[in-house]
């Protein structure tokens, strides 16, 4: 193994339609591996990591996944769409969660290069579009040549790089609910250097009603072998008066029940701290977003 | 033996026909096939910019692209950025402002830092930080390459 | 109007001029090893261990070979014992490695053999088809672990010079020095001050990683472009391990990716790469990966006690220092280093003139250490220089006015490279720096931490450090240091410079054609630096201790004055006139040197003419080559002025402000001595703050799996804004250096951490005694503050 080369032999396809994508993957039954942008995946085969495949399928002219564009349920975004087009386009600039993650990403190279579905399938636990996706109750569609299925994305991940994906489906698109009056949401990330995976996330949403908070959701990333939201954390809020003491109180509910490990990146014990703050700070955020005042 | 794959690239304004294997580095192929050496290997994993290109007018890493996706591609590597030997104008800053030392990134800085150019022509300092920071540099300290790109700017707004 | 006798010469040193290689750098086109390509050229891989101690007990390479590869295993190589550190005299050199290792491999990553073959590709293929059987050891990764008895063993003998020394429980060197009367000084202190410090191990991380392409000529010799520091120095060792003639062995000098130490020696891919292009007959190539690089060297870590006596009225009366390094598997001169850091602090303050220093070094089975920026002088400039921080906290002293009661300066003595290499102090700008700086930098505002609250707190701090300029003494010591120059006038007046000293790429080649156009009172661009090697160039140790500029450059006027002698007496010849009434000064409106004679200046011809001359005269070229010896080592001083801000909540530790204050004599190119304090800043933050390199217990691999994303640097988003990067330059002329220039390379890195360490007490009264100071280490700490107080 090197990274100065990719010791690995496999066959090629680059084909030109999702139909024709899926008709491979079904013909094949395993022994595909999907590319999208390859920032991941790349990666991974270089240094060695054990994913078995025989044919690599590029999906670089598969041009009908990469979009965005509104849809019955509010706005749709292609799998294959590059991540410098996410944060940049004006009718997203209201999931403030989600167009704040995408700069805080590696680099501008790295996401000229890298897809938001190359992140979601990569299952990072420390995906950085995943945890806004989540607040927002994104639906994934995912499809096979034997018909279409959709999955949230609270329901996506299994484990470290592992998700409910089968060998013949691909990530096709993902669908954001409409965004609802009154709604804010926030994304911090903590790393070494600017440049860097987050070794801890936290994205918050809040839907406000007068001083009142109506809804709260809180999910994290870099604390568990997934991305995960924090259930039952933000209910605590339903219908209290937002204030200071009450984002401190989440926030430390929060630290409470995550379990982070220790890493090259960071300490168990440093993530869980800095969850208190971070977590009553992306809370503080998405409240004045929501046009909330403290 | 894996199949050969039949590609085309253009690379600085000139037509290259290859056949690849699908498991060539676009890095590898530019550095070895098409003896351009400007773009460098530093980590092999998209992490040190060493390796930046223009690739169909957005900067990318050739680390991390396989040869045989980039087939129709129009690349510029920064041997492509003068125009008849002028440097262009983030290439002469660099020199102006001694933003080079051991010279191993520049030329992944110099593409990145005229991509920069290209998206935002009067990039702030913090702009400037926040575009350039998957570059890695270990000599300069970047100071001086942030005032070199400031300056490129200033100049290129000067003369259009 | 009066004709002045004599006409002023003009000089570029000291001005700004553009880099010699600015072009091709911008446009990709300068040549690193790893870009020299020949037709018919093979790729080579190193197989490494992928244990960290282990026996090999067999290698099988039948299958690799039928695939038709070229392999290389210790039965093809040298069994010669090497140490691939060049710089000191043999009898202070310990030498303990092989080509390739026979018995074992003492860490993981070390290589154990190496093949090619016609890509790269096929020889990874090939790579794969080698069958090594190892028996695992028991390994030892601790220095403290590795030095009790039953321990794992890394070697039971190695040699010193020809001499074979026995290991005892891993202790590679054992170096004590005692000067003075440490008792008595400590007798006579009213403050005892004592701590342990500890410094990490980091990793060079530079850009390039270690390569080489050897070709083998029709002449039975071998030429070598590589990753070096010193030409000769590889050169040296090339010829040794493949039993060729000096003659017969040619390296190329080649611009280099960054070095910082990790290049003094021969980096061990080259003796590889060079065992396998004999063996084949053809043109090889090794370039690392970034993984095996991150395996092949580290900066030397070190733990300290530091025990200091200080009087009432703020004077050090005596100093003791215990040492404890652990260098790794293999010597690249942890003797060299353990004297080097014993000299860095000697020199640091007068200490009433007793010091006692007890420096051990120890095998592990770890990556081999060796010098990256300093050389132990950040390392223990960061102990002496914290500790100072907190007597003078303690006591409501001025940290400024300690350290300008203590510090060793003019006339005092200076140990340039250990304790056998020592000059007299003849410059220093400390004062200057330490008193203008604290002027810039609002130093006597500083409030201390007690009156600081809320979640963000902002501190100041100072300390001051020194490298030294070369390794010359009056007196010969243990470490060789000299250089060469050859310099020719062209038949056209231009210039040629034959230098055999390397750049790292802070400007010392530029600084050398500087040198050489203002001996000779030639433009600039009439002087080419020429594309040299080994085989058309004399002796230079290396470029280390900062020395490029100081004995380089000093080579280069030395016989640049001889030219230009040569030239006087030639145009004396030509304009019958006794050469020692002629001068030269440099005339830009013609674009030459002209010589005149004193007092007559319209009795003139430029250089150009004069070489016309001699050459259709046929008197043969004006031209001289020689070597050159500094018999001084003076110090560059450097002073760091910093601020932090750190976040109470988050423990983040964010940089806000720098101020480098340099001595380095004449700045010879100011723009570029910017970037050398500038840049070595931001390698001086990325050692206080981010970097470390860490090993897994359980796998004695490294922890960031060798890999970039694990190895946090500081990047542009971590640095100082521009307008708060303040660099300023003493004023001060150095009368041995070329032109008034001493070093600055290394100085630059020396006071950074611990300028960092102090502004992080004054923002929160909490002393770090170790480095990285992470915001995990930073918060732990803040919260164990809270619940103490």
């Amino acid at each position: 193994m090197s990274t100065r080369l990719l010791d690995r032999e496999f066959e090629y396809v680059a084909p030109n339609s999702l139909a024709d994508a899926l008709d491979l993957l079904s013909a094949y039954e395993g022994g595909v591996k999907v590319m999208a942008g390859g920032t991941d995946l790349l990666v991974k085969l270089k240094t060695g990591a054990d994913i078995p495949f025989s044919i690599l399928l590029d999906t670089k002219d598969i041009t009908e996944l990469s979009f965005i564009s509104k849809c019955e349920e509010g706005i749709e975004i292609g799998a294959l769409t590059k991540l410098c087009n996410i944060d940049r386009n004006t009718m997203l600039s209201d999931y403030h969660a989600l167009v704040e993650a995408i700069p805080l990403m590696a680099s501008p190279a790295v996401r000229n290069m890298g897809t938001i579905g190359g992140n979601i399938v990569n299952a990072s636990p420390a995906a950085d579009t995943a945890c806004p996706l989540m607040v927002y109750d994104a639906v994934l569609r995912l499809s096979s040549a034997s018909g279409d299925r959709e999955v949230p994305i609270s329901k996506f991940f299994t484990g470290v790089s592992k998700t409910v994906i089968k060998d013949d489906e691909m990530l096709v698109s993902i669908v954001l609910p409409r965004v609802k009056p009154d709604s804010g949401s926030c994304f911090i990330k903590k790393t070494r250097v600017k440049p860097d995976i987050s070794k801890i996330s936290v994205t918050a949403y809040i839907e406000r009603d007068g001083s009142a908070v109506k809804a709260c959701r809180i999910a994290m990333g870099a604390v568990a072998p997934t991305p995960i939201e924090l259930l039952g954390v933000g209910d605590k809020a339903f219908d209290r008066v937002a204030t200071k003491e009450l984002f401190l109180e989440l926030a430390e509910l929060a630290a409470s029940i995550i379990k982070p490990i220790d890493d090259i990146r960071s300490t168990a014990e440093y993530r869980r701290e800095i969850s208190k703050v971070l977590v009553a700070q992306a809370l503080e955020t998405a409240w004045q977003r929501a046009g909330g005042t403290l | 033996m894996m199949k050969l794959h039949n590609i085309t690239l253009t690379v600085n304004g000139r037509r290259y026909d290859l056949a690849v294997e699908p498991n060539e580095l676009l890095l590898n192929v530019i550095r070895d096939r098409l003896h351009l050496t400007g773009t460098k290997y530093g980590c092999g994993i998209a992490e040190c910019g060493a390796c930046s290109i223009i690739a169909n007018g957005k900067l990318m890493l050739a680390c991390m692209i396989l040869a045989v996706t980039a087939s129709g591609w129009d690349i510029t590597t920064s041997e492509g950025l003068a125009k008849d030997g002028n440097l262009n104008p983030v290439q002469q800053a660099f020199i102006d402002k001694g933003a080079i030392q051991c010279g191993f990134c520049t030329p992944g800085m110099v593409v990145a830092g005229t991509t920069l150019l290209m998206e935002n022509n009067s990039p702030t300092e913090d702009e400037i930080r926040e575009y350039m920071r998957g570059n890695y540099c270990r000599c300069t300290g970047y100071t001086s390459i942030v005032e070199a790109i400031e300056s490129a700017a200033i100049h290129m707004n000067e003369t259009k | 109007m009066k004709i002045p006798e004599v006409i002023p010469e003009k000089y570029v040193v000291g001005t700004d001029t553009p880099r010699m290689d600015g072009y091709a750098k911008v446009t990709g086109k300068q040549e690193y090893s790893s870009d020299i390509s020949y037709p018919d050229m093979m790729w080579a891989v190193v197989i490494r261990s992928p244990f960290p101690h282990a026996e090999i007990v067999s290698i099988d390479t039948s299958e690799a070979e039928a695939f038709g590869a070229v392999v290389l295993t210790s039965k093809d190589t040298n069994p010669y014992l090497y140490n691939e550190r060049s710089v000191s005299v043999p009898n202070a050199t310990f030498r303990d490695r092989r080509l390739l290792p026979t018995d074992k491999v003492r860490h993981y990553g070390e290589p154990v053999m190496a093949l090619a073959h016609d890509t790269e590709a096929l020889a990874h293929k090939a790579a794969r088809l080698v069958k090594i059987v190892y028996r695992e050891l028991p390994y030892v990764l601790d220095a403290e672990e590795a030095m009790k008895d039953g321990a794992p063993q890394l070697f039971d003998k190695i040699y010193l010079g020809d001499e074979e020394v026995l290991v005892h429980n891993n202790k590679g060197v054992i170096r004590n020095i005692d000067e003075g009367n440490v008792d008595k000084g400590f007798a006579e202190a009213d403050h005892i001050y004592e701590a342990h410090y500890v410094l990490d191990r980091i990793y060079h991380n530079q850009l390039e990683t270690k390569s080489a392409v050897c070709k083998p000529e029709p002449d039975g010799s071998m030429t070598v472009w590589c990753t070096t520091q010193s030409i000769h120095g590889t050169r040296s060792l090339i010829a040794k391990l493949l039993d060729l003639p000096f003659s017969k062995v040619n390296i190329k000098k080649v611009t280099l990716g960054g070095g910082f130490g990790s290049s003094i020696q021969m980096n061990t891919v080259i003796p590889i790469c060079a065992a396998l292009a004999k063996k084949s007959g053809r043109p090889v190539k090794l370039l690392s990966s970034r993984e095996e690089d991150f395996y092949s060297h580290h900066k030397y870590p070190t733990t300290f006690d530091i025990k200091l006596g200080v009087t009432s009225d703020m004077m050090i009366t005596a100093a003791e220092v215990k040492a404890l390094v652990d260098f790794g598997s293999h010597q690249i001169q942890p003797l060299a280093y353990i004297g080097c850091t014993a000299g860095w602090f000697a020199s640091l303050y007068k200490y009433g003139s007793n010091i006692r220093f007890n420096g051990t070094a120890v095998y592990t089975n770890k990556v081999p250490c060796c010098a990256m920026q300093g050389y132990g002088n950040p390392q223990i400039n960061f102990a002496i220089e914290s500790m100072i921080d907190d007597i003078c906290n303690e006591h409501g002293w001025d940290p400024i006015e300690f350290r300008l009661k203590n510090y060793r300066t003019v006339g005092d003595e200076f140990w340039g490279q250990g304790p056998t290499i020592r000059s007299i102090i003849k410059t220093s700008g400390v004062k200057e720096s330490l008193i203008e700086g604290g002027e810039l930098f609002n130093w006597k505002e500083r409030k201390p931490h007690t009156e600081k609250t809320g979640r963000y707190r902002k501190g100041i701090g100072v300390a001051r450090g020194f490298h030294t300029s070369g390794t010359g003494g009056p007196k010969e010591g243990e470490v060789i240091d000299y250089s060469s120059a050859y310099i020719k006038i062209n038949e056209d007046g231009s210039v040629d410079v034959v230098s055999p000293v390397m750049d790292h790429g802070g400007g010392t080649w530029d600084a050398l054609a500087k040198i050489c156009a203002d001996v000779l009172q030639v433009p600039l661009n009439k002087v080419g630096m020429s594309p040299t090697d080994t085989r058309t160039t004399g002796f230079d140790i290396c470029t280390h201790a900062t020395r490029g500029v100081y004995c380089g450059g000093a080579a280069v006027e030395h016989v640049a004055l001889k030219v230009r002698e040569k030239l006087l007496e030639v145009a004396g010849r030509i304009m019958n006139e006794d050469p020692k009434r002629l001068s030269i000064y440099r005339d830009d409106e013609l674009g030459q040197g002209v010589v005149y004679l004193i007092g007559f200046p319209d009795k003139r011809m430029t250089i150009e003419q004069i070489a016309f001359h001699a050459k259709n005269y046929s008197w043969g070229t004006i031209a001289y080559a020689d070597s050159y010896r500094q018999k001084n080592c003076p110090p560059c001083f450097v002073t760091h002025f910093v601020e932090v801000e750190v976040d109470t909540l988050t423990g983040d530790i964010n940089m806000t402000k720098a101020l480098m204050y340099g001595d380095c004599g004449t700045a010879i190119n100011p723009k570029l001595l910017e970037g050398q304090l500038i840049g070595s800043f931001n390698r001086g933050l990325g050692y206080t703050l981010y970097e470390h390199i860490d090993y897994d217990n359980k796998t004695g691999q490294l922890k960031n799996r060798a890999m970039m994303v694990d190895y946090k640097t500081p990047t542009f988003c971590e640095m100082p804004y521009v307008k708060d990067c303040m660099v300023r330059v003493c004023d001060v002329y150095e009368p041995t250096g070329p032109f008034g220039a001493k070093g600055i390379g290394e100085a630059a890195l020396a006071s950074v951490a611990a300028s960092i360490g102090n502004a992080i007490y004054n923002a929160v009264g909490i002393r770090f005694t170790s480095i990285p100071i992470t915001p995990e280490k930073m918060l732990k700490a803040l919260k164990e503050k809270e619940e103490n107080a």
